[in-house]
């Protein structure tokens, strides 16, 4: 097993160079060098080479990649072209939001998939209640539920903020408010992918002896569902969540924007509108290393829990 | 072959998507991108469901927004296949070191967020409508090939496949002739399910100010435009937003009733 983890510890390490590389050409050589954006339209060319010799746009493009790789590691994103202002501050203060706004999401989508799925006894009308709303939920594009939520709750009902962010330290409950909204509109459619999945293993762990032995000691329909049937049944969701981490990403962006919220989704969007290169650099990065750290982690979760790898 | 209920309500709503892409200009009561003095209006007998910022008729850009979204979803699907099916095909066919190294760069690109993907690269050609479905089908192939790789890697095993082999069958005519046929089917739902997760990642992309240029009608630009003005004719952005989620909804039913 340890050699398992070892290999696939030393696979992401060239996975990461390859895309953080792919990232940084892609986004510097295809968009040119920000000098004549910076300058205006018209600027002289020994205005554009002063300013590319100052920043070191002069210099090959592998030069500068792994000048930026090195500074990057040590958390030095450059400043952004825009405020001025240090990359590397405004992603650590983006950040919680969005790890933040993530955790929640996953956490609430896994709870309702496995909870709503596994309910016993659940008259027919309300299995095909749970069927449609995964339905819904893998289908309505992030947006539209977001604004669906806020005519709801904010313009109708007045119960909830439309849009913001208020930290913790300003009060749990405000915090709550604001974040309830962003929350339920980006678990919506892990809660329908989740089920999916979760229905297929529960059907089939519902099946096994070890169930039929619980439901034939005459344990109550919820205890043999919630405590033996689940617990078993759990596995590829938590599997799934890991995995989804990258796309959650994507999801993130439409939902901070949509609400307003201070994340590494809305700096991103902001960054792509002012053609900001070093925030989309160090924003790209930050998710690049986060996928790859997620499927790290998942893939050495699923590891140590299947024993079929374990004893190889 | 019995239809389902779901495949049933699916193919309606791809099929009013089409219509109304098709007819546009017949069944719209107005000129798409003519302004008009008579801006953010409610509802009213003349205008369905209202007017917009400028002054354009909502339901006529409804209508005529339908156009963009499916050739955009259906082209960056198509694409999507044109690209996965091969990779997949000759990844789990011929297994070993191919497959290898297919997986582990499929793998990579569906651990990609792919709006961001999109995102990314929207920004660097120029959102149009032929870069968007190249970028979405780009960014959706990965998926595609996983499907048939697996797929494939299936079907490899019946004994008709070993048969084909003994008899001398040339590679690409084992494919072609043995194992495409079996995995068409799967291929076929696999296209419609991309189909509404493209309109859904252009649609955002739109959302996000990435769309098609104004002032052609786009669903997503739509949406955007109307949040800002949510209080006032909440018909800007649900309109355009319901056209989204039931063309989606119609592709993906289609898709999922496939086993």
């Amino acid at each position: 097993m340890l050699t398992h983890i070892a290999r696939r510890l030393l696979l992401a390490i060239p996975t990461l160079l390859a895309l953080t590389a792919l990232l940084f050409f892609s986004i510097t050589k295809i968009l040119g060098t920000p000098a004549s954006m910076m300058l205006g339209e018209d600027a002289s060319p020994k205005a554009i080479a002063e300013l590319n010799a100052r920043y070191g746009f002069d210099r090959p493009a592998y030069v500068q990649y792994f000048d930026w790789l090195t500074r990057a590691m040590t958390g030095d994103f450059g400043r952004s072209y825009t405020s001025q202002d240090p990359v590397g501050a405004a992603i650590a203060g983006a950040l919680p939001v969005t790890v933040e706004l993530a955790l929640w999401a996953i956490f609430l989508a896994v709870l309702a998939a496995t909870a709503l799925n596994s309910l016993p006894n659940a008259p027919p009308a309300l299995r095909r209640l749970v069927v449609f709303a995964n339905l819904v939920g893998i289908t309505t594009p992030n947006f539209i539920l977001g604004i669906c939520l806020i005519l709801l709750f904010s313009v109708h009902l007045g119960w909830l903020p439309t849009t913001g962010w208020v930290p913790w330290s300003e009060g749990i409950v405000a915090h709550l408010r604001h974040i309830i909204m962003p929350v339920l509109t980006l678990s919506a459619y892990y809660f329908g992918a989740f089920s999916l999945v979760y229905r297929v293993e529960f059907s089939d762990v519902y099946r096994r002896l070890y169930i039929r032995t619980a439901r034939a000691k005459g344990l109550s329909p919820a205890s043999v569902a919630f405590k033996h049937a689940l617990p078993n049944a759990i596995l590829p969701v938590i599997t799934f969540a890991g995995l989804s981490m990258g796309h959650l990403t994507g999801g993130a962006v439409v939902t901070e924007t949509v609400f307003s919220m201070p994340g590494i989704g809305r700096l991103f969007v902001s960054a792509i509108a002012g053609r900001d290169f070093p925030v989309m650099l160090a924003v790209g990065m930050v998710v690049v290393v986060a996928v790859v750290a997620m499927n790290l982690v998942a893939d050495i979760l699923y590891t140590i829990v299947n024993p079929q790898i374990r004893l190889e | 072959m019995r239809l389902s209920s779901n495949a049933i309500i699916g193919a309606a709503l791809v099929l009013l998507a089409c219509t109304a892409a098709v007819l546009a200009p017949a069944i719209a009561p107005f000129d798409p991108t003519k302004s008009s003095v008579y801006f953010l209006q409610g509802p009213s007998r003349q205008h369905l469901l209202g007017t917009d910022e400028l002054g354009r008729d909502i339901l006529s850009r409804v209508i005529h927004g339908a156009r963009a979204s499916l050739i955009i979803g259906a082209g960056a699907a198509l694409l999507a296949v044109l690209i996965g099916a091969p990779v997949g095909l000759i990844a789990g066919y011929l297994g070993g070191r191919t497959d290898l190294i297919a997986v582990q760069v499929i793998d990579l690109f569906i651990a990609l967020p792919g709006l961001v993907l999109a995102l990314i690269i929207t920004v660097m050609v120029g959102p149009s409508l032929p870069n968007l479905v190249v970028v979405l089908g780009f960014v959706m192939w990965p998926v595609v090939a996983r499907l048939v790789r697996g797929q494939t890697l299936a079907v490899r095993e019946h004994a008709y496949v070993e048969a084909a082999v003994a008899a001398g069958g040339s590679t690409f005519w084992i494919l072609r002739r043995h194992v495409w046929p079996n995995i068409a089917r799967v291929v076929a739902a696999q296209f419609a399910i991309t189909v509404s997760f493209a309109i859904i990642t252009s649609a955002s992309l739109s959302f996000l100010g990435l769309g098609i240029p104004p002032p052609t009608p786009d669903w997503g630009s739509m949406v955007r435009s109307g949040f800002d003005y949510l209080a006032f004719n909440p018909a800007m952005s649900l309109a355009p937003g319901s056209a989204i989620a039931a063309t989606v909804l119609g592709f993906y039913l289609i898709g999922s009733s496939v086993e």
